[in-house]
C-alpha cells in the first residue's frame, strides 16, 4: 500500500464528473419533504413580493395624481404587508433549511466516522492523522451549505429563468432568442474553464489537507521537534506548505472570479445587440414599449444566471471536499466478519496457528509457515530478535491483519470463521503503545470494561500496582490526563493501560512488551498481583526481560518469521541453542 | 488592500452610471429616435461594463490577496508559538484543541478578511455613492430614508450581545469534536483491541449532536435576527411611497425624482441587510479571533533571556544539580537533589515507575524549569544558556518513541537535516538500525508513519537513538531507549556507545541491570532523592539496586556486608 507523508498529495482514481454530487443526492434525498416545503415557501414568497412593484405603480398613477391620501395610506399598507408576508415565508423557510443543512452534514459525519471505525490499521498507518481529522471536522462542515440552501436555491433560479424566459418569448420570440444566445457563449466559458478550475480547488483541497496533517503532526511531536531544537527547520517547512497552499488558493480564486466576469459582460453585450435589433427591426412608434420591456427582462434574465454562476463556483469548491469524503468512504474495510460469521462462543483458550504465513506488503513475508498449538490456561512467552515477527502474531491471534495463509484456530474455530467483536472481546490486549484518552484516570481504567463499578476499578489498579500513584495524586482517580498523558511517566501509562486490560476480563491476555518502562521490582510485584487473575487464562507475552519470560510454561523463539525453537525454559537451557545464548547474555 | 477598498469605490460609482445610460437611451434614442446616438452609447455601455467588470475583478483580487497574505503570516506566527510553547502548555491543552485553533479558528479568521472585507466595501461605497445622489435630488425624502438606520443599530446591539455566548459554545463544541475525532484516530489501535468502535460511535455521535445543536441555536438567532433587518431595510420602500407620495402630492418632488428614488431604494436598503450580516459575522470572528489572539501572544515561560549565553565552542558536557527541587504542580518529583557530571562521564539512572527519572533529563533539556535551586551546564546556568543552543547540545532518545511521516533516513536526520547519507548510514549502524532498515522495500527512502506505526517497538526505538546520535551531542540522553530491543541487540549497541566517534557525556536510563552496570556511576531515584554509586558498591549494600539484582537473578551477587561498613561513592 502506498504510503503518505504530509508533503505528498493523496492521489484521487476517480476522474471528474458530477456523481459525488449525484451520491450526495443519497444524503440530501432523506430530507425531501422538508426541503419541498421549504421550496413551496420560497415560491409563495417570492410571488407575494410580485405584488410590491403593483402597488408601487397603483399608488404612483392614481394615489398621488389624484391627492388621495388614503389611498396613498391604504396602499402603503398593503405595501407593508407584502413585505411582513415575504419575509415571514422567507424566515420558515429559513429555519427549515437550516435544520436539513445540519441534519445532511449530521449524517455524512456520522457515517465517516463510523467508516473510519471500521478500516484496518493499515489505513491509519499509511498516511498522517491531520489527513484523516481534516476530512471528518472541516471537510465535512464545508459542504453543508451547498447541500441544503444551494440545491434549493438552484431549483429557485432555475424556475426564475424559465418563467422569465416564458415571458421574453410571449413579448417577441426574436428578441428573446438574441437575450437567449448569451447562454451558449457563457456554456463555453465555463466549460473552458472547468477542468482548470476544477484542477484549481482540488490543489486547494490538498494543500490544505497537507498543511493540516503537518500543522498535527507537529503538535504531537512537539517535544522532539524542541528537544532537537528543530523548530527553525519546521517553520520553513510550513512555510512552504502554507505559500502552496496560498498559491493554489489564489489560482482557485483567478479562476473562479472569471465566471461572474464573463457573466456581468454578456449579460451587457447582449443586451446592447438587443437594442440594435430592436431598433433596427421595429418602426419607431411600434418599438418603445417591447423594447422597454425586453430590456426589464434582459436584466432579470441574467440575474438569476449570476447566483447560478456562484452557485457553481460553491459547487465545484463542495465538490473538492465531496470526493476526499467519499474516497475515504470507499476505503475498503479489509477485515470485516464474513459473511456467515458466527459469534464465537464462551472460550476456553486453545490457540493454534496451523501453517501461518503473513506478509504486511506484497512479496515481504514477515511470518513463514509457523505451526503451533497452545493448550487452554497456558503461558507462551515470545522471544526473539526484534523485528521477528513476535508482535505480528499476536496481532495474527485477535485478527488485526488477515493471514496470507494457512489458518488460526481458537478452540477449534477459525478466526476467520467468527465475528470480530465476539472474537476481540473475549482477549485482553495490551499494546505497546499505552494511549491515554483525555479524561480522568478512572474512565481511562474503565474503556477496558464500561459497566465496571468504582470498586472493581481500584480492585484492578491495586492488582497491577497502579493505586499506589495514583491514589497519591491530587485527585486521585479523578485526576484529568490528556492524550498525551504529560504528567504521567510512559512506566505509569503502562500501568494504567494494564489495568484497563485487566478489567476486560479476557480469556486470552496479549501483553506485546506491555511492561518494557515498569521498572523491575513493580514489575515484580505487578506480577504476583496478576498469576493468581492469570490461572485458567491463556497468555501471551513478548518481553525481553528474562525474569518475565522464565516463568511462563512454554516459550517460543522465533527469529526471522520462523520458529527456531520452542519449550520450557529448562528444556530450552539443555538445549543450548539460541535461547540458551540469550539468557546466558543477559546473566553476564 | 488600500487598493482593494479604492477600486471598490470606483466600481460602485460606476454601478450608478450604467442605469444612467440606459436612462439616456431609452430617452433620447428610442423615444426621441435619435438613431445615429445609439452604437456610441450601447458601445460606451459595454465598455463601462468591462472597465467595471474588470476593475471588480482586481478589487476580488487584490482583497484576496491581501487578506490571504494577512492569514499566512497569521497561520506561520501561530504555528511559531505553538512550536515553541513550553511542555506545561501542552499538559494543559487538549490536542484536538490546538488543532482547532490552528485550523478553524484561523479559517474563520481568513473568511472574515476576505470575504467580510469586500462585502464591507461593497456596502459602504454603494450606500454612501446613493446617499450622496439621493441627497442631491431631495434631502428631506432621503432623511426620512434615513431615520430607519437607528433602528437597525439597537436591534443589532441586542442581538450582538445574545449571540456572542452562542457562538463561543459553538467553537468549545467544535473544538470537541476534533478532539473526540483527533484521539479515535490517534488511539485506534486499543479501539479496536477493546473493540469499542460502538461506544466510540456513540461518543462522537454526541459531540456531532451537540455541534448540531449549537449550529442550530445560532442559526436559528440568525434567522429571527435577519428578517428584522430585512423588514427594516424593506419598509423603505413603503417610507418611499408614503413620505415620497407625500411630497409629490405637496410639490416639492417631482415624477421623475420620485422614479429615482424607487429605483435606487435597493441601493439604501441591500447595504443595510449587508450591514447585519457583516455585524453577525464578525460576531463570530471575535469568538475565533480571541482564540487565535491568544495564541498569537502566549509567551512561553521557559524563553531565551535577553542576556543568554550563546557561546560558539562546543558545549562540554558538565552537568551539575545545586539544590534542585522540582514539583509537577503540586506533586513534589524531585527533593533537593544534588551532584555534578564531569565531561565524558557515563551515567546510568535507575528508579521505580514514577520516580522521576525521565523528569530529571528533561530538566537539564530545559523542557521544565527547576521550582527550587539550579542545574548548571558547564558551570552555566540553564535558564541563562540560550535554548537552542542548550538543547542542540543534548542528544535525547525519548522514551515515548514518536516519529515523523517522513522517510527513515528524514526521521534521523530529523535534528541536523543536513546530514550525508554516509553519515545518515553511519549513525543508523551504531544504532543497530541499518540492517532491518536495508531490508524494508525503498530502504531509508520507506516512509513511515507518525508514531513511527508498521515497526516493532524496537525498531522505532533504534531509529530515535539513531536520531539522538545524528547530532553527535555533547550530552547523549538515552530514556529507557532499549527496553523494547532484544538482549544481544543492545549488548551489540552499548559496544557502539563505548566508541563514539565524537565526545560525550552519557545519560542511559534503564531498568535491565545489564544496561547499567557498566556506568561509571549509577544514580537511584527513590522518592525525589537520589543515591549515587558503582554496580559494584551498591549491590553490596541493601536497597533498590541490590533488590533489582536479585530479582534479575544476577549470579556470584556478593553478601550484603555489615551495616557499619564504609558509604562509597556519593552521598544523597
Amino acid at each position: 500500500m502506498a504510503r503518505n507523508k504530509f508533503d505528498i498529495d493523496e492521489s484521487l482514481d476517480t476522474p471528474f464528473d458530477f456523481s459525488h454530487l449525484k451520491r450526495s443526492l443519497v444524503y440530501v434525498n432523506r430530507y425531501k419533504t422538508r426541503m419541498i416545503f421549504a421550496f413551496l415557501l420560497s415560491i409563495l414568497a417570492s410571488l407575494v413580493s410580485l405584488c410590491g412593484p403593483q402597488l408601487i405603480k397603483k399608488s404612483i398613477d392614481e394615489a398621488m395624481p389624484n391627492g388621495n391620501m388614503t389611498q396613498l395610506l391604504q396602499l402603503s399598507g398593503l405595501l407593508g404587508g407584502t413585505i411582513i408576508i415575504s419575509l415571514l415565508f422567507n424566515a420558515i423557510r429559513g429555519f427549515i433549511m437550516v435544520g436539513v443543512g445540519q441534519d445532511i452534514v449530521y449524517d455524512i459525519r456520522s457515517d465517516l466516522f463510523r467508516h473510519l471505525q471500521e478500516l484496518p490499521f493499515t489505513y491509519y498507518d499509511t498516511r498522517p492523522q491531520g489527513k484523516i481529522l481534516v476530512r471528518v471536522v472541516q471537510y465535512v462542515n464545508a459542504v453543508s451549505d451547498v447541500l441544503s440552501n444551494g440545491i434549493v436555491n438552484i431549483i429557485i433560479e432555475l424556475l426564475n429563468i424559465v418563467f422569465i424566459s416564458i415571458f421574453m418569448f410571449k413579448t417577441d420570440a426574436r428578441l428573446a432568442l438574441i437575450i437567449l444566445a448569451g447562454l451558449p457563449v457563457l456554456a463555453i466559458i465555463i466549460f473552458i474553464l472547468k477542468p482548470a478550475q476544477r484542477r484549481a480547488w482540488q490543489r486547494v483541497s490538498n494543500k490544505s489537507s497537507n498543511l493540516s496533517a503537518y500543522t498535527c503532526e507537529n503538535i504531537e511531536g512537539v517535544e522532539i521537534t524542541e528537544i532537537f531544537d528543530r523548530q527553525d527547520e519546521n517553520i520553513k517547512i510550513y512555510d512552504q506548505l502554507n505559500n502552496l497552499l496560498n498559491k493554489a488558493w489564489m489560482k482557485a480564486v483567478y479562476i473562479s472570479n472569471l465566471i461572474s466576469v464573463s457573466v456581468d459582460n454578456i449579460s451587457q453585450w447582449v443586451l446592447a445587440i438587443m437594442y440594435m435589433a430592436g431598433i433596427a427591426w421595429f418602426s419607431p412608434s411600434a418599438s418603445i414599449g417591447i423594447i422597454i420591456a425586453m430590456g426589464t427582462y434582459a436584466s432579470r434574465f441574467w440575474q438569476p444566471i449570476t447566483s447560478l454562476a456562484n452557485l457553481y463556483n460553491q459547487l465545484i469548491t463542495a465538490i473538492s471536499y465531496l470526493e476526499r469524503i467519499f474516497q475515504t468512504m470507499d476505503e475498503p474495510i479489509e477485515i470485516s466478519d464474513a459473511k456467515d460469521a458466527y459469534n464465537l462462543p464462551t472460550i476456553s483458550g486453545e490457540v493454534e496457528f496451523k501453517n501461518v504465513s503473513f506478509e504486511y506488503e506484497a512479496g515481504v513475508r514477515v511470518l513463514n509457515d509457523v505451526s503451533f498449538k497452545i493448550k487452554a490456561g497456558q503461558s507462551v512467552a515470545l522471544v526473539g530478535p526484534t523485528g521477528a515477527g513476535k508482535s505480528t502474531i499476536v496481532n495474527l491471534i485477535s485478527r488485526f491483519y488477515n493471514i496470507t495463509e494457512g489458518e488460526v484456530l481458537i478452540d477449534g474455530h477459525s478466526i476467520n470463521g467468527v465475528t470480530i467483536k465476539s472474537l476481540r472481546s473475549q482477549m485482553g490486549i495490551m499494546l505497546q503503545d499505552s494511549f491515554i484518552f483525555s479524561g480522568t484516570i478512572e474512565d481511562n481504567i474503565r474503556y477496558g470494561r464500561l459497566d465496571a463499578t468504582k470498586d472493581e476499578i481500584i480492585t484492578a489498579s491495586k492488582r497491577v500496582q497502579a493505586d499506589g500513584f495514583i491514589s497519591q495524586m491530587e485527585d486521585g482517580y479523578n485526576t484529568q490526563v490528556n492524550e498525551r498523558g504529560g504528567r504521567l511517566s510512559q512506566g505509569q501509562k503502562q500501568l494504567i493501560s494494564f489495568a484497563r486490560t485487566l478489567l476486560s476480563d479476557p480469556r486470552i491476555l496479549v501483553l506485546d512488551e506491555a511492561t518494557s518502562s515498569i521498572d523491575a521490582r513493580t514489575e515484580q510485584l505487578l506480577q504476583m498481583g496478576i498469576n493468581e487473575l492469570l490461572k485458567g487464562r491463556t497468555s501471551f507475552i513478548v518481553a525481553h526481560r528474562l525474569s518475565t519470560i522464565k516463568s511462563c510454561d512454554i516459550i517460543i523463539f522465533i527469529d526471522g518469521g520462523k520458529i527456531v525453537e520452542s519449550g520450557t525454559h529448562d528444556e530450552l537451557m539443555a538445549l543450548k541453542g539460541r535461547y540458551f545464548e540469550l539468557c546466558t547474555t543477559q546473566d553476564e | 488592500m488600500v487598493m482593494g477598498l479604492a477600486l471598490s469605490i470606483i466600481t460602485m460609482s460606476m454601478v450608478v452610471i450604467i442605469p444612467k445610460l440606459s436612462q439616456i437611451l431609452i430617452d433620447d434614442v428610442i423615444i426621441g429616435g435619435q438613431k445615429s446616438k445609439l452604437a456610441p452609447i450601447l458601445l460606451v455601455m459595454c465598455g463601462v461594463q468591462l472597465l467595471r467588470t474588470v476593475l471588480r475583478y482586481l478589487m476580488v483580487i487584490c482583497l484576496e490577496n491581501a487578506s490571504q497574505f494577512l492569514v499566512m503570516r497569521i497561520r506561520k506566527h501561530i504555528f511559531t508559538t505553538i512550536i515553541n510553547q513550553e511542555l506545561k502548555f501542552y499538559d494543559r491543552n487538549r490536542t484536538g484543541d490546538i488543532i482547532t485553533r490552528v485550523t478553524g479558528d484561523i479559517e474563520y479568521v481568513r473568511h472574515t478578511c476576505s470575504w467580510i472585507s469586500y462585502m464591507f466595501s461593497d456596502s459602504i461605497s454603494l450606500l454612501i455613492a446613493t446617499i450622496v445622489f439621493l441627497t442631491t435630488i431631495h434631502i428631506g425624502l432621503t432623511l426620512i430614508m434615513l431615520a430607519v438606520t437607528p433602528l437597525i443599530a439597537i436591534i443589532s446591539y441586542f442581538y450582538i450581545k445574545r449571540i456572542k455566548s452562542i457562538y463561543r459554545q459553538l467553537r468549545e463544541r467544535l473544538s470537541n469534536l476534533n478532539t473526540t475525532a483527533q484521539e479515535n484516530i490517534a488511539g485506534n489501535r486499543v479501539v479496536k483491541a477493546f473493540t469499542r468502535e460502538d461506544y466510540e460511535i456513540d461518543r462522537f455521535d454526541k459531540c456531532s449532536k451537540e455541534y448540531r445543536a449549537a449550529n442550530l441555536s445560532a442559526s436559528y438567532k440568525w434567522q429571527m435576527f435577519s428578517p428584522i433587518v430585512d423588514l427594516i431595510s424593506q419598509s423603505l420602500t413603503v417610507i418611499m411611497v408614503l413620505a415620497g407620495g407625500m411630497f409629490v402630492m405637496n410639490g416639492s418632488l417631482t415624477y421623475g425624482s420620485l422614479a429615482a428614488f424607487s429605483g435606487l431604494t435597493w441601493a439604501l436598503a441591500n447595504p443595510m441587510k449587508n450591514l447585519g450580516i457583516i455585524l453577525n459575522d464578525l460576531q463570530r470572528f471575535f469568538t475565533s479571533a480571541d482564540k487565535v489572539i491568544e495564541l498569537f501572544y502566549s509567551k512561553p515561560i521557559i524563553a531565551d533571556r535577553h542576556d543568554c549565553n550563546d557561546k560558539a565552542d562546543r558545549i562540554k558536557g558538565k552537568i551539575t544539580f545545586d539544590n534542585v527541587s522540582f514539583k509537577y504542580n503540586k506533586e513534589p518529583v524531585l527533593k533537593n537533589v544534588s551532584f555534578t557530571i564531569t565531561p565524558g562521564e557515563t551515567i546510568a539512572i535507575m528508579g521505580s515507575t514514577g520516580s522521576g527519572k525521565t523528569t530529571l533529563v528533561n530538566l537539564i533539556a530545559r523542557m521544565y524549569d527547576v521550582t527550587e535551586g539550579r542545574i548548571l551546564v558547564d558551570d552555566v546556568d540553564v535558564r541563562m544558556w540560550k535554548l537552542s543552543k542548550l538543547r542542540s547540545s543534548i542528544g535525547l532518545a525519548t522514551q515515548d518513541v514518536f516519529l515523523f511521516s517522513d522517510t527513515v533516513d528524514g526521521n534521523i536526520s530529523y535534528g541536523n537535516p543536513n546530514l550525508s547519507e554516509k553519515d545518515i548510514e553511519k549513525f543508523a549502524k551504531g544504532a543497530a538500525a541499518d540492517s532491518f532498515i536495508n531490508k524494508m522495500e525503498d530502504g531509508y527512502n520507506t516512509i513511515i508513519g507518525e508514531r513511527g506505526v508498521g515497526l516493532s517497538g524496537g525498531q522505532r526505538q533504534r531509529i530515535a537513538l539513531a536520531r539522538a546520535l545524528a547530532v553527535s551531542p555533547p550530552i547523549l540522553v538515552l530514556d529507557d531507549t532499549t527496553s523494547a530491543v532484544d538482549m544481544e541487540t543492545e549488548q551489540y549497541i552499548q559496544n557502539q556507545l563505548t566508541n563514539l566517534d565524537f565526545e560525550c557525556t552519557k545519560i542511559i536510563i534503564a531498568q535491565r541491570i545489564s544496561s547499567v552496570k557498566s556506568a561509571d556511576r549509577i544514580f537511584v531515584l527513590n522518592n525525589g532523592s537520589i543515591e549515587i554509586g558503582t554496580h559494584e558498591t551498591l549491590m553490596r549494600k541493601s536497597g533498590y539496586y541490590r533488590e533489582i539484582c536479585e530479582l534479575q537473578n544476577l549470579p556470584n551477587l556478593p553478601p550484603i556486608p555489615d551495616e557499619n561498613s564504609t558509604e562509597e561513592g556519593g552521598a544523597k
